[in-house]
C-alpha cells in the first residue's frame, strides 16, 4: 500500500483529482466544535514575550508540537537568499547539549521524529512524540534556541544536502522551475521575488557571518509561537516552558520588511524552453495579504472554479474541452500582498496557450454574472468538511491553530471563520473576481518543451 | 512539509513553497506505511488497542466491517475488489486501474458530471484506483450526508456504465500522464525498478499501464474486467465513523443486499523469487542534473513471519532519519537530500530497494558508499543500544496512523484481504519487544541481500555510464521518452 503511495500518485493524481491542497484553507471553513465536542486552547505569554498555546486531547498517548518563528526568505537579501531555509537545516546539526546528530538520536530512541519547513514568510519546526518524551523535547528545543552551535565541517556537509534538495525539488521539477521564473517576474520589488530554497549560487556562497547574523535576526522566544497539541495538560506544559524556554533572553524582532510592491500596470509574460515530454501554464494575480477581508471570499471563489470534478475549470478544460490533464489554484499564507496561482498541464500536443484563452473566458464568466446558489453552497460545504479533516489529528490542530495565530494575530479567528465564510454573497465572489483578475495584474508563465516536435501528437 | 503543500500535479512534493528538512510529506508516509502495512506496529498496548469493530457476511456474500469513531462527524468508507493489476491481459496492463477510475464516470442513474457535482455538493469524496494485488476504492462525507455518501458510493460500485466518451477520455489522460510522469525522474523510478527486477512480469508490470499498453485497452475489456471480478463474493467494504452501528448495518444491507451474488475467477497468484547475480538498467534523461537510484531484490509479502524483526532492523537500516543509510549519504557526506531503504509488502514477495539521489558526478561515489553501508550491516550487525532505540521508534511513531476513521477503514480492510488479524495492532508491541539481537542477525542474512542485486539508475547516460558499468555483469539501457518502464517493452 505504501508503496503504492510512493510509486503510483503521480498517474494516480490526473486520474482522480484529490481533494486540493491548501491545508490551510481547509482549516478556514471550521467551527469550534464537532459532535458536540469542543477544543479548548489554554494560552501564556512568557516573560521573554513567547507564546504557547496547549490543546490537549487524550485520545492517542501522542503530542504534536509546533514551533512558529516569524522569519522566512521575505527577511533575506540578494546574495544570501535560501538563507532561512539553510538555516532551518543547521538548527538540527548541533548546539550546546545535544551535539551534532545528538538531537536526532535522542529524540528517535525516545519514540520521536521531527521535520521542519520554510516558507516566504515563517520557519516552521514539527515534533511528534510519545506523551513520555515531553521533557526532554522541551530541554532539546531550549537547547537549540539558545545554544546553536556553528560548526564549518557541518556548513559545508548541509550546503550539499540543501543543493540537492534544490536539484530535486526545482531543478528536477518542470514546475518547480517555472514556478520560481513566475515569483522572480511577477515581483519586481518585494522580498517574494526569490525562491525559499535561495538561488544556487547563493547555496554555493553562505558564510557562518550570515548565518550568525540570521539567528541573531529571526530567533528572539518573542518571534516565536509554540503550539502543543496532544495528550498533554496544560500546567505541566507551562511549567516545563517556565523551567525551559522562560530564561531565554528577549532580543529585538527582525526589522519590518518595508518594502512595498507598487501595482502592477500590464501583462507580464515569460517563457522557459526546456526539455520535456510536455508544456505547462501558470497565470499569476497579486491578491491581499492573508489577514485582509477579502481572503473569505477569495477562497469561496477558488472553491468555484478549482475543487473538485464539478468545478468550473475542471469541467471547461478537462472534462468538456479536453485540453487539459489537470487544472489547479494555489496559494500561500503570507504577511504581504502575494500571489495566488491558477495552474494547468495541457495535455500533449496542445498550445499552452488554448489553455489560457478557456482559463480567462471562465474568469470573465465569473465576472459578468453571479454564481449560483448551489454553486456557492457547494464551496461552503466543502470548506466545513476540510475543517475536520484537518482537526481530526492532533497533528492538523497544532499546525492550524498556529497558522491562525501566525498569520491572523489570533487563534480564535479560527472559530470565527465559520461565520466569515456565510457572510460571503455572490456579490463578493463577483466583485473579487473582478477586482484581482484582470489582465493588467496578471503575469503568465509557459513552459515549452524544448524537443518541439515530441510536443506534437 | 509534512503538513500539506504537496505536490500540485505529481503526488509528490513537485511544488516550492516551501522548503523542507527532510523527504516530502509522500516519502513519509511511504516509510510509516510499511510499519502500517507489516502490521508492525502499535503503541502502549494497555492504551491503545485497535477499535472493536464488526465483522458481517451479507447473504450475496459481500463482507462488511463496521467501526464506530464518533472524533468528528465524519463518515470514511474503504473498499477492496480482488483483482487488481496483476489480473490485467498481458499487453493490457492498466485495466484494473482503468476500469476503477471509469466507476464514477457514468452510471445508471447519473453521467460522470452528475455523480461529480453530487459528491462534491456535499463535500464528500470518492477515489478509485487498482494496485497490483486488488482494486480499491474510498469515499468520506460528512455524517449528516451518509444516506447520500452510501447511495454514491453504490452507485459507482455497482451501476457504473463505462460510456464510450469516458472510456476514451479517460485513456487519453492516462497516456499523458505517464509521459507527464517521465518528466520527474523520482515520479517514475519505482515503475522502472519493478518493470526491471520481476522481468516485466508479476509486480514487474506497471499497473497504471503504459503509453503503449493503455492504448490497447477497448471498452469490452473494461467490462467484461468489471462483470467478471466485481462480484460482493469478491468485495470487501469497510465503513468507519460516525454513526450507529444497528442503523449503518441495516442501511448497508439495504444498500448494498441488493447487489446479485456472483461467483468470480480467482485472482492469479504468480508468486517470483528473488533474482540471481548482478544487474543494472540505466534509463537516460539527458537533462538529469541529479542521478536517481534504486537498488534491492525481491523482499517478502506482507504476511512473512520475519515481518516485525525486519520492520525493526529496517528502521536502524534505512527507514528514520538517523539510520544507517541516510547517517551516511546526507548527514555525514552531504551527498543527498535523503536516502532511504523499504519493503514493499503486498500479498506474494514484493521489492526490498535502497533509493537515493545525488548530483551526477557523486553517482559512483554515492553508490558505493550505500554498498559499504549495506556491508557494514552484514559485518557489524545492530547493536542492542540501535535495536532498543528502533523499537521506541517504531512504538512511539504508530498511535498517529491509527487515529482517524479514514486510516483505521483502511487498515482493516487491508488486513481482511491479507487474512491478519488485530493482533497486528493489538500484539504489536509485544511483537517488537520479542525481536531479540538474534534475531536481528538471522533476518539481516535471509533478507537483506548483498551479492545478487538489480541497479537501476534514472539520470544523464553521457556523464554516468562510466562510472556505473563496475556494479553489474548484465547493463541494459533506455531512454526515458521511450515507451514503458523496463527494457522489454513492445
Amino acid at each position: 500500500m505504501t508503496w503504492v503511495a510512493f510509486k503510483e500518485k503521480p498517474m494516480k493524481s490526473r486520474r482522480n483529482r484529490r481533494i486540493p491542497l491548501l491545508v490551510f484553507l481547509a482549516a478556514m471553513a471550521c467551527v469550534c466544535r464537532t459532535s458536540g465536542q469542543e477544543y479548548p486552547v489554554a494560552t501564556k505569554t512568557l516573560k521573554n514575550g513567547m507564546k504557547i498555546l496547549v490543546q490537549t486531547d487524550h485520545s492517542i498517548p501522542n503530542v504534536a508540537l509546533y514551533t512558529f518563528y516569524r522569519v522566512g526568505s521575505r527577511n533575506e537579501r540578494p546574495g544570501t537568499t535560501g538563507l532561512s531555509h539553510f538555516f532551518e537545516h543547521m538548527m538540527f546539526n548541533g548546539a550546546k547539549k545535544y551535539g551534532p546528530g545528538e538531537l536526532d538520536k535522542a529524540m528517535e530512541s525516545n519514540g520521536g521524529s521531527n521535520n521542519a519547513y520554510t516558507t516566504r514568510n515563517v520557519t516552521v519546526y514539527q515534533d511528534w512524540f510519545p506523551r513520555t518524551a515531553l521533557e526532554l523535547i522541551f530541554d532539546i528545543e531550549s537547547d537549540r534556541i539558545q545554544y546553536l552551535s556553528f560548526d564549518p565541517k557541518k556548513i559545508e556537509s548541509e550546503r550539499g544536502v540543501v543543493a540537492s534538495e534544490r536539484r530535486s525539488s526545482v531543478d528536477g521539477q518542470n514546475e518547480g522551475v517555472l514556478d520560481e521564473q513566475l515569483w522572480a517576474t511577477a515581483f519586481i520589488a518585494h522580498t517574494y521575488q526569490w525562491p525559499v530554497v535561495g538561488w544556487m549560487s547563493d547555496i554555493e556562497h553562505w558564510t557562518m557571518e550570515d548565518l550568525k547574523h540570521h539567528f541573531e535576526m529571526g530567533y528572539s522566544p518573542s518571534n516565536a509561537t509554540m503550539v502543543i497539541a496532544g495528550d498533554v495538560t496544560p500546567e505541566e506544559v507551562f511549567a516545563l516552558a517556565e523551567k525551559y524556554l522562560e530564561p531565554i533572553p528577549a532580543h529585538a524582532p527582525p526589522p519590518p520588511v518595508t518594502t512595498t510592491e507598487p501595482a502592477q500596470s500590464g501583462e507580464r509574460r515569460l517563457v522557459v524552453r526546456k526539455p520535456a515530454e510536455l508544456p505547462l501554464l501558470m497565470i499569476a494575480y497579486h491578491v491581499p495579504q492573508t489577514n485582509n477581508p477579502d481572503f473569505y471570499a477569495l477562497n469561496v471563489m477558488r472553491s468555484i472554479l478549482f475543487q473538485g470534478e464539478s468545478s468550473r475549470m475542471y469541467q471547461r478544460l478537462v472534462d468538456k474541452d479536453q485540453i487539459a490533464l489537470d487544472v489547479e489554484s494555489e496559494s500561500d499564507n503570507a504577511f504581504d500582498p502575494t500571489l495566488l496561482l491558477f495552474l494547468a498541464q495541457p495535455k500533449q500536443g496542445v498550445d499552452p496557450e488554448t489553455c489560457e484563452k478557456a482559463i480567462y473566458e471562465e474568469v470573465e464568466r465569473l465576472q459578468s454574472s453571479p454564481v449560483s446558489d448551489r454553486e456557492l453552497e457547494k464551496a461552503k460545504n466543502f470548506r466545513l468538511a476540510e475543517f475536520y479533516r484537518q482537526v481530526r489529528t492532533i497533528n492538523g490542530r497544532a499546525n492550524t491553530l498556529g497558522t491562525y495565530e501566525v498569520f491572523f494575530g489570533d487563534y480564535r479567528k479560527f472559530f470565527d471563520a465559520t461565520k466569515n465564510y456565510s457572510a460571503v454573497t455572490k456579490e463578493d465572489v463577483q466583485r473579487v473576481a473582478k477586482e484581482y483578475f484582470g489582465a493588467k495584474n496578471r503575469t503568465v508563465a509557459t513552459l515549452v518543451p524544448e524537443n518541439e516536435e515530441k510536443g506534437k501528437p | 512539509m509534512r503538513m500539506g503543500f504537496r505536490g500540485f500535479f505529481g503526488g509528490l512534493l513537485t511544488r516550492w513553497p516551501a522548503g523542507c528538512r527532510r523527504y516530502p510529506a509522500s516519502r513519509f508516509a511511504l516509510v510509516v506505511g510499511i510499519a502500517l502495512a507489516t502490521g508492525a506496529s502499535a503503541a502502549n498496548a494497555q492504551r491503545l488497542q485497535m477499535p472493536a469493530h464488526e465483522k458481517v457476511v451479507l447473504k450475496n456474500g459481500l463482507t462488511v466491517l463496521l467501526l464506530e469513531k464518533h472524533s468528528v462527524p465524519m463518515v470514511s468508507v474503504a473498499g477492496i475488489v480482488k483483482a487488481g493489476g496483476r489480473c490485467d491481459p498481458t499487453g493490457m496492463e492498466g485495466l484494473a486501474s482503468t476500469t476503477a477510475g471509469l466507476l464514477r464516470k457514468g452510471t445508471k442513474a447519473r453521467m460522470a458530471q452528475q455523480f461529480a457535482g453530487d459528491i462534491d455538493f456535499i463535500g464528500g469524496t470518492f477515489e478509485a484506483d487498482a494496485g497490483a494485488d486488488y482494486s480499491s476504492f474510498a469515499a468520506e462525507f460528512l455524517s449528516k450526508d451518509t444516506a447520500k455518501g452510501l447511495e454514491l458510493v453504490s452507485d459507482a460500485l455497482l451501476h457504473p456504465t463505462f460510456p464510450q466518451a469516458e472510456v476514451d477520455k479517460l485513456i487519453a489522460q492516462s497516456v499523458d500522464g505517464v509521459k507527464a510522469a517521465k518528466d520527474s525522474a523520482r515520479d517514475v523510478i519505482l515503475e522502472y525498478y519493478e518493470g526491471y527486477l520481476y522481468n516485466g512480469k508479476s509486480y514487474g508490470r506497471p499497473t497504471g499501464g503504459d503509453e503503449i499498453s493503455l492504448k490497447k485497452i477497448q471498452r469490452d475489456a473494461i467490462v467484461k474486467f468489471y462483470e467478471s471480478y466485481y462480484t460482493p463474493g469478491n468485495t470487501i467494504l469497510a465503513v468507519a465513523g460516525d454513526f450507529n452501528p444497528g442503523e449503518m448495518k441495516k442501511k448497508i444491507e439495504e444498500i448494498f443486499g441488493a447487489w446479485p451474488a456472483k461467483a468470480a475467477p480467482a485472482a492469479k497468484e504468480e508468486a517470483a523469487g528473488p533474482m540471481k547475480g548482478k544487474k543494472l538498467l540505466l534509463v537516460n534523461k539527458a537533462d538529469a542534473t541529479q542521478t536517481y537510484f534504486v537498488i534491492g531484490n525481491v523482499g517478502i509479502s506482507a504476511t512473512d513471519p520475519d515481518r516485525v524483526a525486519i520492520e525493526v532492523v529496517n528502521t536502524v537500516y534505512g527507514s528514520r532519519f538517523t539510520s544507517m543509510l541516510n547517517e551516511a549519504l546526507r548527514v555525514e557526506s552531504g551527498l543527498t537530500y535523503g536516502a532511504t531503504s523499504f519493503f514493499s509488502l503486498q500479498k506474494e514477495p514484493g521489492p526490498f530497494a535502497m533509493y537515493s539521489f545525488t548530483r551526477n558526478e557523486t553517482t559512483g561515489k554515492a553508490i558505493d558508499m550505500a554498498l559499504e553501508v549495506l556491508k557494514k550491516l552484514h559485518a557489524n550487525g545492530i547493536t542492542a543500544e540501535q535495536l532498543s532505540s528502533a523499537k521506541s521508534y517504531l512504538k512511539g511513531q504508530f498511535p498517529p496512523m491509527i487515529e482517524t476513521s479514514g486510516q483505521l477503514a483502511r487498515l482493516i480492510v487491508r488486513y481482511e484481504f491479507l487474512g491478519l488479524d488485530d493482533n497486528e495492532v493489538n500484539q504489536f508491541e509485544q511483537r517488537i519487544d520479542r525481536v531479540t539481537p538474534e534475531m536481528a542477525k538471522q533476518v539481516i542474512a535471509k533478507h537483506f541481500p548483498l551479492e545478487n542485486l538489480a541497479f537501476v539508475l534514472v539520470g544523464k547516460s553521457s556523464e554516468i555510464a562510466p562510472m556505473v558499468k563496475k556494479y553489474a555483469e548484465k547493463e541494459d539501457a533506455k531512454e526515458i521518452s521511450a515507451p514503458g518502464f523496463w527494457p522489454g517493452t513492445k
